[in-house]
């Protein structure tokens, strides 16, 4: 073609070339466009001119690195691009609240951002470079965020050990224990409890068919619409361990038959001894003198009565053991009387102390229990109920083992079933594709479907054999936090390598304390070498801190020592041998490393060094701010009103230097005292004395 | 308070004894209740968000603090009213915000006499660390009533244009 024609291309042609190069204009400048229009670089963009906006601009901007961020940690596994958007994180002078939550810097953590990235903590998807992909579920990436309350439940990933900063995690996986959910799932890190469900092997000696069938049916006590308790005389907690079986007409009548013909060893008849026969008459006064021992013995530090007064019913007491308002009408008169003699008789574990009675004391608690403590209607909606038929007992035995009852019951010669429920070792990790939601209403999220599962099983799954738990907004979001912090293995290598929980140290003394140990369950409510219950002091070091003397007199008659506390120690009816042998264990063997007996020289306690004492006390150090002497000062700490009778000079020295290393996390603070003002301080508080008859002589030389 | 005094008057007159429950939900533990907020001490429906450093000072507080700088305590009685003179509550802003976060650390680390106040503020400076000390400010600060405001020094890199 020559150079002429060229020139003469047609029209049309010439139309197409230019559109075509519009075209490919276009599909050049595409590319481009949908670069500058990302997400992220709108955020990067808004960051830009926010950080313009701030006094300390300079260091924001030379803070501003472009293009996506990324935190990339190997050994964690972590990538995270949340610091493309998030670009103020590591700014400290972000952190008020007018900043706009995206460019909000992090408060300070233990885990700072840049070592460890934010996908270990809140979850989401660290490699997503879009909002929704990041913190959300959609089609493909599944890892939603964690909502911020439950953020406990990270921490529990690789701290499988308690930790103070964790309460709502702990508390979660003191529940999990407690409900004992390992009876049928199967759980890390949670161990069985000690105490489950009572023993069943005998239980048609204690209760009848008929409150068996309305046990049952309705284990929970009812509170109405006030919040009063219309107590059902069995449960008294607002979240009783025993959950709701939902149960058919025929089931309730199988069990309660095959249960109600469990006796395997009979209960005597009560027989008290013939020559306290003229004691266990029944008088006019027995039963109000019995509602008197009743209260001496300080039932209440561990049982509850619910008691009307105007109207409002209010349970008075503790809950360590089951609630007794109505127990009059539920047990048999044979077996209250065998229970409150030696309650392991019946049940070998459990935690009640089995107390010195004497006959005439038995005698009149059991007639108060058996007068007062009723309700004549407990039964009033339960079909009468005879003898069981062979078939009921049959049935009743297999619903035994398939409703689950066995994961928590023991029944001589009944095996529990195992691995029962499913394995939720993993269920914190699982995503919303691999749960199972069925016709429920409920969002399409873990921590709801979890929920669902505790409170109301059915909704999610209608043949579930799940029971129903009844448990508080509190509560359940404790669990839920424990539940999500079970993902499985450690995803990541370097997770492998955190601590696991230590296992719990028992502490089994032997000789004559151990058998007065276990007979008076010392450890329901002390603790000993990191065992036992926190409802008392700790007495691991008691020896050191308290003499023989002052052990003994208390455990013959035991007296609060805190003016606000009302919980008391029961009165066990010792002995005064046992409480001699009780308290000559604690003194030789219960002694702190810090405090050598005997290393303090009495004769340092002047009269002259008690009353510098008295001055550091009242004037310096205002100690009467926390502790009371005689009738003035504070409930904050114990009285010390007797402290020289109560507390060895040693453990005063020792106490007053360091409170927290002979009581961990004691309030006291710990005070930077010179050694003098220590010696003096103890010189005056051992002048502290309490005549047996109750008055405090502050002015009496220390011995 | 009231009304376990109230309980514990009607019930086992004489006799004292047995802690009291009423039926109501009452709160296990307040800790774990609300780990991550705090209701407003004079409007219970105001819920204030915490962050985790102002978690982990409501954590100190409710353990050291709560009993003397507060009207009620998650064991009954306050101490606060016996003291003289009476402590700031916790969430006083008027007698709080005008202090600053030195001062508050140091009256905390120190004890009240060592700055010129109430003796009977102990020192916690040997059991608490700093950061724990730092939380426990941070907490005051976020439940504050009026809120506080952060006094920023004019011209300090940190001031608002």
């Amino acid at each position: 073609m020559s150079a002429e024609d060229m020139g003469k291309t047609p029209q049309k042609l010439r139309l197409a070339f230019a559109l075509m190069s519009v075209l490919f204009l276009v599909a050049l400048a595409i590319s481009p466009a949908k670069d500058a229009l990302l997400e992220w670089k709108r955020y990067e963009r808004q960051y830009a001119k926010f950080a313009d906006s701030r006094a300390e601009r300079k260091q924001l901007l030379a803070d501003i690195q472009p293009g996506v961020d990324q935190i990339w940690i190997p050994p964690l596994g972590v990538v995270d691009r949340c610091t493309t958007c998030h670009r103020g994180i590591n700014e400290p002078s972000l952190n008020d609240p007018s900043v706009p939550v995206v460019f909000r810097s992090h408060s300070a953590v233990p885990h700072p951002v840049s070592q460890w990235g934010c996908v270990a903590c809140h979850r989401g998807q660290g490699r997503a470079t879009e909002v929704p992909e990041a913190h959300e579920t959609t089609l493909a990436w599944e890892e939603p965020l964690l909502p911020v309350r439950y953020i406990q439940a990270s921490c529990g990933v690789c701290h499988r050990n308690e930790l103070a900063e964790t309460p709502l995690l702990n508390r979660g996986r003191q529940l999990l224990a407690e409900f004992n959910c390992v009876g049928c799932h199967r759980l890390q890190g949670i161990m069985r409890p000690k105490m489950i469900g009572p023993e069943l092997t005998n239980v048609g000696t204690k209760v009848t068919r008929q409150w068996i069938y309305k046990w049952l049916k309705e284990p929970r006590t009812i509170t109405d619409a006030d919040g009063n308790v219309t107590v059902n005389g069995v449960e008294n907690e607002t979240e009783p361990r025993m959950p709701k079986f939902r149960l058919t007409e025929d089931e309730l009548l199988a069990l309660s038959g095959y249960l109600s013909v469990q006796r395997r060893t009979p209960v005597p008849p009560a027989r008290f001894d013939s020559r306290s026969a003229n004691s266990v008459q029944e008088r006019p006064e027995t039963v109000a003198q019995g509602e008197v021992l009743f209260r001496q013995m300080f039932c209440t530090t561990c049982h509850s009565i619910a008691i009307t007064r105007a109207g409002q019913t209010t349970l008075i007491g503790g809950d360590v053991g089951p609630e007794l308002t109505k127990v009059g009408s539920k047990v048999n008169a044979d077996w209250l009387v065998a229970w409150l003699k030696n309650p392991q008789g019946y049940l070998p574990r459990s935690e009640m102390p089995r107390y010195g009675w004497s006959d005439e004391d038995l005698f009149k608690v059991t007639r108060y229990i058996q007068t007062k403590l009723t309700d004549p209607d407990l039964l009033a909606n339960v079909p009468a109920l005879g003898a069981p038929t062979a078939a009921e007992t049959e049935l009743g035995q297999w619903l035994f083992v398939q409703k689950g009852c066995s994961s928590c019951h023991a029944i001589e010669g009944v095996p529990a079933a195992a691995e029962f429920g499913p394995d939720l070792s993993g269920i914190g990790g699982k995503t919303i594709s691999q749960l199972e939601f069925g016709q429920s209403k409920i969002p399409r999220n873990l921590i709801a479907f979890i929920q669902a599962k505790i409170t109301d099983p059915l909704s999610v799954n209608p043949a579930a054999r799940m029971p129903q738990y009844h448990l508080e907004p509190g509560s359940l979001e404790a669990i839920t936090t424990a539940l999500l912090s079970m993902t499985g293995e450690p995803q990541t290598p370097a997770g492998t390598r955190l601590e696991v929980s230590a296992a719990q140290p028992e502490f089994h003394p032997a000789g004559e304390f151990g058998k007065l140990y276990e007979r008076y369950k010392c450890s329901v409510c002390h603790r000993f070498n990191g065992y036992g219950g926190t409802l008392a002091p700790d007495l691991s070091f008691e020896g050191s801190r308290a003499p023989r003397a002052w052990l003994v007199s208390f455990l013959k008659s035991p007296q609060t020592l805190r003016p606000t506390l009302t919980v008391r120690m029961p009165q066990l009816n010792m002995t005064d041998h046992e409480a001699g042998v009780i308290a000559d264990y604690l003194a030789l063997t219960l002694q702190a490393p810090e405090v050598s007996p005997g290393s303090a020289n009495i004769n340092e306690y002047t009269p002259q060094m008690a009353a510098l004492g008295k001055q550091l006390y009242e004037v310096k150090y205002q100690c009467q701010s926390c502790h009371t002497i005689g009738s003035s000062g504070g409930y904050v700490g114990p009285s010390l009103s007797n402290a020289g009778n109560w507390l060895t000079p040693e453990w005063i020295e020792a106490w007053l230097r360091d409170p927290q290393k002979l009581v961990p996390g004691a309030t006291e603070p710990r005070l930077p005292l010179p050694d003098g003002e220590v010696k003096a301080l103890t010189a005056y508080l051992l002048t502290l004395r309490q005549s047996p008859g109750g008055n405090t002589s502050a002015g009496g030389r220390a011995q | 308070m009231n009304r376990a005094a109230l309980c514990g008057m009607a019930v086992f007159l004489g006799l004292s004894a047995s802690s009291c429950r009423t039926a109501k939900p009452a709160a296990a533990d307040p800790l774990a209740q609300a780990y991550a907020t705090e209701a407003d001490w004079n409007d219970p429906q105001h819920v204030i968000a915490l962050n985790y450093e102002q978690a982990q000072g409501k954590r100190l507080f409710y353990t050291y603090c709560v009993w003397c700088h507060a009207d009620s305590t998650p064991a009954g009685p306050s101490n606060r009213s016996n003291l003289n003179p009476m402590p700031p509550l916790g969430n006083d802003g008027n007698a709080l915000n005008p202090l600053s976060d030195e001062l508050l650390r140091n009256v905390i680390t120190l004890g009240g006499s060592a700055m010129g106040k109430s003796a009977l503020m102990p020192a916690w400076g040997e059991t608490l660390s700093q950061s724990d000390v730092q939380a426990v400010i941070a907490f005051l600060r976020a439940i504050a009533a009026p809120p506080y405001v952060p006094q920023a020094r004019p011209g300090s890199q940190y001031h608002l244009k």
